[in-house]
């Protein structure tokens, strides 16, 4: 089984430039105080992922139907999230408004989240043989 | 409704159903028959079933990637008419046997002498 398909890849590239968007869009947003647009700027870029995600991951299960793709959409959002918002921090280009705090707290109950999605994948993976959901590999 | 529409419809609303499923068994049998290219498989499943199959070449790419991932289709390359070499997909031993298991349990019964008589077509 492939460890990252050519579409995940992609939508991971694509969330990367997404998410550092957000953040350089929300730290600005922030320092000049513009609370309002702050929370345009969210709903905006979660509308984006979604749909990033909507339609990347349709490509990815009509191009091979891995029974894990789902899942691993899941994995690739989180970590990019986390990882571009710890580097941002890191180089210290959070707003003053901004505490790491947020980031880790996202990242403990996202976490949980993902591991609760994670143990129904396991519960799916049953149903499947190298890799495919019985039910789509003579479909 | 009339008669002859809900006839239309219902046979229509039935092979929806039935035509499900059964695209893998003609891949495999254009594939039994010779190595062949998509192209090839595509034609054989149109003109052997009577036009009642139809499948589009991506939707024979998509279940030739499953087929080969689980290790029942594989592929060599050779030599097109023109251009760049094609992929000539065969049935593996693997692919082989699934078939014949298939075959002996779900499509000899209809070899039956007496399911054979009940199959032929009354006017």
């Amino acid at each position: 089984m492939k460890t990252i398909t050519k579409n995940q890849l992609t939508f991971a590239t694509l969330i990367s430039i997404l998410t550092l968007a957000f953040r350089f869009g929300l730290s600005n947003l922030l320092d000049q105080r513009d609370f309002l647009l702050v929370w345009v700027l969210a709903a905006v870029y979660a509308i984006l992922m979604f749909i990033s995600g909507y339609f990347i991951g349709k490509k990815d299960h009509e191009s091979f139907p891995y029974a894990d793709s789902g899942f691993k959409f899941h994995l690739i959002t989180f970590v990019v999230f986390v990882s571009v918002s710890e580097i941002w921090y890191l180089l210290e280009y959070n707003s003053v408004y901004e505490y790491i705090k947020t980031v880790h707290l996202t990242a403990i109950f996202w976490g949980i989240g993902l591991l609760v999605h994670y143990i129904f994948f396991r519960r799916t993976r049953r149903n499947a043989i190298k890799g495919i959901d019985r039910s789509e590999i003579f479909d | 409704m009339s008669d002859a529409t809900l006839l239309t419809e219902l046979l229509s609303a039935w092979e929806e159903t039935y035509k499900k499923g059964q695209l893998t068994l003609w891949i495999f049998m254009a594939l039994k028959e010779e190595k062949k290219y998509v192209e090839e498989i595509k034609t054989f499943v149109e003109e052997q079933s009577g036009q009642s199959m139809s499948c589009e070449e991506q939707s024979l790419y998509r279940n030739l990637r499953k087929f080969q991932h689980l290790g029942v289709v594989d592929f060599e390359a050779g030599k097109g008419n023109k251009g760049p070499e094609r992929k000539y997909y065969f049935l593996t031993i693997l692919g082989q046997q699934l078939l014949n298991k298939f075959i002996q349990r779900n499509i000899s019964l209809f070899f039956n002498p007496k399911i054979k008589n009940l199959l032929t077509t009354e006017e």
